[in-house]
């Protein structure tokens, strides 16, 4: 069925005439509508049809083709009317298309609304090809595919519907039985219905027409309203942002609106604006001109020109380099928008960067040392010109070379290697920053280099720039400092003499290698002055305690001597002297140097063994410068006997003899024998060289001697002496000669200390006594110059002397000799004029005389401790 | 040398010793007796100038090293006295530097002792002389 809905385009539009069928002719009998008897025609009911057309036409225009299938039912009294329209779309009217289609039909086809036929193949396209009205007469014979459309067309009468003058349709009735034919008024009512129906489809789909007209303008109105209102605000907010200038402008060169931005560039104000001040052509330094000419050549040509950079003078006269672009408004010709980006930054930036590049590149072309990039197989694609000092390449000549052309053969394949591992693996095999290899240069002389790299890497690929540094130089000079260090080290182990530093404020102690081996600490303790305590000697910890605060506080150079205590219970001796120096930052160091003494002091108790040898030796010379004394001691009684062995020959020779006489000189002259004996006696004592003897003596004695071969002396130099012997002395235990000695020395020293002295008496008091403890003390007290405390520290040292003759090595000798004898020599100041020296020494020596005369050696201590 | 008779002593010229030795004192002037002079022997040069020999005396015999004043300051405190008494120093030092400054300063001779009795004598005969 045709006129069922899915079926209605079945039809192939080529459909055609099947063989066989029906001509054209047989089907048609329009002719027989002027010979048929026609109705008179119905005006009212015409009019009646109109009205109700142009009412549909006014009220639901859609509805026009079902109003006018109606009418046409109404008026022709046929059993169905209805449209055929062309088109393409099976919808909308067409002149091009290929197929009718029925969209309203009345009656009773009224089921097959939406049905249709071919164009070419069919009553509408038949009336259509003879634009006019034709009657077909059971057409479904020519028309096969007409056939099942029920109930079957008696006749079917077809009037063209014209669209802008054009034939798009038909509009048709159809008698499906003969009780009724159509007549010629039934042809002139449906070509005016037609007609009318015509206009009023083209006035509706005008109106049509029209309304999607102006919907779509409203719409597209609507969609610029939107767009502008949008666009608007976006460059309302890009203007207000200010992030870049906005400028009105125009083509005379003024400024007529700017942003904030615009002005803060140009440092112009809203005031300069609004008066007009503001004229980009002035704003344009002169040789930007022609640049400008071009933008506005573009801006006419195109609206637009592309954006460029150039200057703008500031209102202040300095300049500020821009980007600048714009357009011409829509329209206007001569005004227009540009956009002002302000590059100072950028520009400050861009010249930071190529200075900072230009810094790079000066500090590479002038770097002493060698520069060299290799890429990431090895070649070197940079080398600077120090690299031809160092190695003897130009630097051209390395371009593209491997850089193991730079090292010994040995290492090629180890860096090779290594280049390689460290591409693949991202792991370091060896240090990047200082290391010491050995280099190659082009003359073919290995010397060593201090290496630094780093890489960058770009696309994927490293480069790799390294520093070399020619340290042969360096490395000589560190083998010299390496030797004098040495030297230093050599000399500090050969002296026992170590070194260290002492920063007070930090307490920072710095110790030489020798001082270390001193102290017998490892290298790698860190000393501190609490560490130094744990060896210094019990005995001797409060002197350091002493002497660290000292340090701190004075800051002058100290001197001192001290024992360490070592872990083995050995004894060292030590000799420290510092000097205080201020550091770069002027704070208190100390520079020190440390002797172990230990074998000098040992050195010193061999030597002290020697000394009674000394003591000897200053014994016979002490008395040696008596020998004038001891020489008058015997002259005296050898010239009496002579003058009396003459006086007695004399007398003898005389007539007569005088017998008497020679009697009396023979005897003095025994007796001046005797004497002269005596004194040989007393010689022959002091001078007979004995160890340090042990006998038993009697000091009272011994001094009674000493005093007789003095008297003469001691008289010559008009001192008066006096003694007071103690009775009671017990003996003591010591050698005689040697006390004897040092008696002899008091005595003569106490004789000089008084030989200027002229004011006073010249007195000379010898005492004896009992001391505490079982001891024995004599004394000595002149009443000489005496001496000031500073002298009394020195008067024993040995040398020491104020006199203009004599050794000075007297009281020295002395010290030593009392000290073997466990005793105590001191002097001390008197009360009158004059000094008193005393000696005291026990009655008993418990373990013998002593040969350690140390405190003669530091004479100066013991002093100090007497006074 | 001809001894003199001990009876005619009062013409003999008289030679005084000062030594603070007492063996000298004793010893020496016996053989200045035996010599033929007279002689007086003094402790030291306070007492002989204490005596009444100053003036007397034509040689002095005269040690040098004496407690109190000695042997030079006595010839010096004579010069000041104007008394001319020829003199002979005696020692028993064995400095002998100190013999040609006593020379010099006018000493007839300087004796060392032990010294033997020709020496003297002869020393004797040349004060004499210059007296």
């Amino acid at each position: 069925m045709i006129g069922s809905g899915k079926s209605r385009n079945d039809l192939p539009l080529e459909a055609s005439i099947p063989a066989g069928t029906a001509p054209l002719e047989s089907i048609l009998c329009t002719e027989e509508l002027q010979r048929r008897p026609s109705r008179p025609p119905d005006y009212e009911k015409e009019n009646r049809a109109l009205v109700k057309l142009v009412s549909a036409l006014a009220d639901s225009p859609s509805t026009i083709f079902q109003t006018l299938a109606e009418t046409i039912l109404d008026v022709t009294q046929c059993d169905s009317a209805g449209l055929s329209l062309l088109t393409k779309d099976g919808k909308t009217p067409h002149v091009e298309g290929q197929r009718f289609y029925w969209p309203a039909i009345c009656g009773m086809w009224n089921p097959h609304v939406g049905g249709g036929t071919p164009r070419n193949f069919g009553p509408c396209g038949d009336v259509l090809d003879q634009n006019r009205t034709l009657l077909f007469t059971h057409f479904e014979r020519r028309y096969p595919y007409l056939m099942p459309v029920s109930p079957a067309a008696e006749e079917c009468l077809l009037v063209p519907f014209y669209v802008d003058g054009k034939a798009v349709g038909t509009i048709w009735g159809i008698m499906h039985s003969d009780h009724r034919k159509f007549d010629a008024e039934d042809d002139r009512v449906m070509a005016s219905l037609g007609k009318f129906a015509s206009s009023g489809y083209q006035s509706w789909m005008q109106i049509e027409d029209l309304k999607i007209q102006v919907a779509k303008r409203e719409k597209a109105e609507a969609e610029v309203r939107e767009l502008a209102s949008g666009l608007e605000a976006k460059i309302r907010r890009l203007v207000e942002a200010n992030v870049v200038g906005i400028v009105m402008w125009n083509l005379e060169g003024t400024i007529t609106g700017a942003n904030e931005a615009f002005l803060h560039t140009a440092q112009y104000d809203r005031e300069d604006l609004a008066a007009g001040r503001v004229c980009w052509k002035d704003l344009t330094p002169p040789e930007w001109s022609d640049r400008d000419e071009q933008a506005i050549a573009q801006l006419k040509a195109t609206g637009i020109f592309q954006p460029f950079e150039k200057e703008f003078f500031r209102k202040d006269g300095g300049r500020v380099p821009i980007l600048l672009g714009g357009a011409l408004f829509e329209g206007s010709g001569n005004e227009g928008v540009a956009f002002v980006l302000d590059l100072t930054e950028q520009k400050q930036q861009e010249s930071a960067r190529l200075y900072s590049e230009e810094r790079y590149r000066v500090v590479v072309e002038t770097a002493s040392d060698a520069v060299v990039s290799i890429d990431d197989e090895g070649s070197i694609v940079f080398a600077n010109p120090a690299t031809a000092t160092i190695f003897g390449y130009n630097p051209a000549e390395l371009a593209g070379k491997p850089l193991t052309l730079l090292m010994p053969e040995y290492m090629r394949e180890l860096h090779q290697a290594g280049l390689k591992r460290y591409l693949a693996t991202g792991q370091r095999h060896m240090n990047w920053q200082g290391t010491e290899l050995t280099a190659l240069r082009k003359n073919g002389e290995e010397f060593p280099v201090e290496v630094s790299f780093g890489e960058v890497t770009r696309d994927g690929h490293k480069t790799f720039t390294g520093f070399l540094r020619d340290i042969s130089t360096r490395k000589q000079a560190e083998q010299a400092l390496r030797r004098s260090e040495a030297f230093l080290a050599e000399a500090q182990y050969l002296s026992h003499t170590g070194s260290f530093s002492w920063r007070v404020a930090t307490d920072e102690i710095t110790w030489s290698e020798q001082l270390y081996r001193i102290y017998e600490l490892e290298n790698s303790v860190p000393v501190t002055l609490e560490l130094i305590r744990t060896r210094v000697h019990p005995e001797d910890l409060t002197l350091y305690e002493k002497m660290v605060e000292e340090a701190r506080n004075g800051g002058s150079d100290f001197e001192w001597q001290y024992r360490l205590l070592m872990p083995d219970h050995s004894i060292k001796y030590m000799h420290a002297l510092a000097r205080s120096t201020r550091d770069q930052d002027g704070q208190l160091e100390y520079i020190a140097a440390v002797q172990d003494v230990t074998a000098r002091r040992l050195a010193e108790e061999a030597r002290d063994k020697a000394r009674s040898e000394l003591t000897h030796v200053a014994r016979v010379t002490s008395l040696g410068t008596l020998t004038a004394s001891i020489a008058h001691e015997l002259n005296q009684p050898l010239s009496g006997i002579v003058t009396n062995a003459s006086t007695c020959m004399r007398m003898l020779a005389a007539d007569p003899p005088n017998v008497d006489g020679a009697r009396e000189t023979a005897r003095r002259t025994i007796r001046d024998g005797n004497r002269a004996s005596e004194v040989v006696t007393r010689l022959r004592a002091l001078f007979t060289k004995k160890d340090a003897a042990t006998e038993s003596v009697d000091l009272n004695e011994a001094a009674r001697e000493v005093i007789a071969l003095s008297s003469s002396e001691l008289r010559r130099s008009q001192v008066t002496l006096r003694q007071e012997f103690a009775d009671d002395l017990p003996t003591l235990t010591g050698d005689r000669v040697q006390l004897q000695q040092v008696i002899l020395n008091l005595l003569r020293n106490a004789s000089e200390a008084m030989s200027t002295v002229d004011d006073r008496p010249r007195e000379l008091l010898v005492r004896t006594e009992r001391d505490e403890g079982d001891r024995v003390r004599l004394s000595v007290k002149d009443a000489g110059v005496g001496f000031t405390p500073h002298v009394a520290d020195k008067v024993f040292e040995a040398f020491y002397t104020t006199k203009t003759d004599g050794m000075g090595i007297g009281l020295s000798v002395s010290r030593s000799i009392i000290e073997a004898h466990h005793g105590r020599l001191w002097a001390a100041q008197n009360d009158g004029p004059g000094a008193t020296f005393s000696f005291s020494i026990p009655c008993r020596q418990e373990e013998g005389l002593t040969s350690d005369n140390t405190g003669a050696a530091t004479g100066m201590g013991s002093a100090r401790d007497a006074a | 040398m001809e001894s003199q008779p001990e009876t005619s002593s009062i013409e003999r010229p008289l030679v005084s010793v000062v030594d603070d030795d007492e063996s000298v004192r004793e010893s020496l002037p016996d053989l200045l007796k035996e010599f033929g002079f007279a002689a007086r022997a003094f402790s030291s040069p306070e007492e002989f100038l204490a005596s009444d020999c100053v003036g007397q005396t034509k040689c002095l015999i005269l040690d040098i090293a004496m407690p109190g004043m000695s042997g030079p300051d006595l010839q010096r405190e004579l010069k000041l006295r104007r008394q001319e008494i020829p003199i002979i120093f005696i020692t028993a030092s064995t400095d002998k530097t100190v013999r040609p400054r006593l020379l010099e300063q006018g000493a007839v001779d300087c004796l060392f002792k032990p010294f033997s009795d020709t020496a003297l004598l002869a020393a004797l005969n040349a004060a004499l002389r210059v007296n």
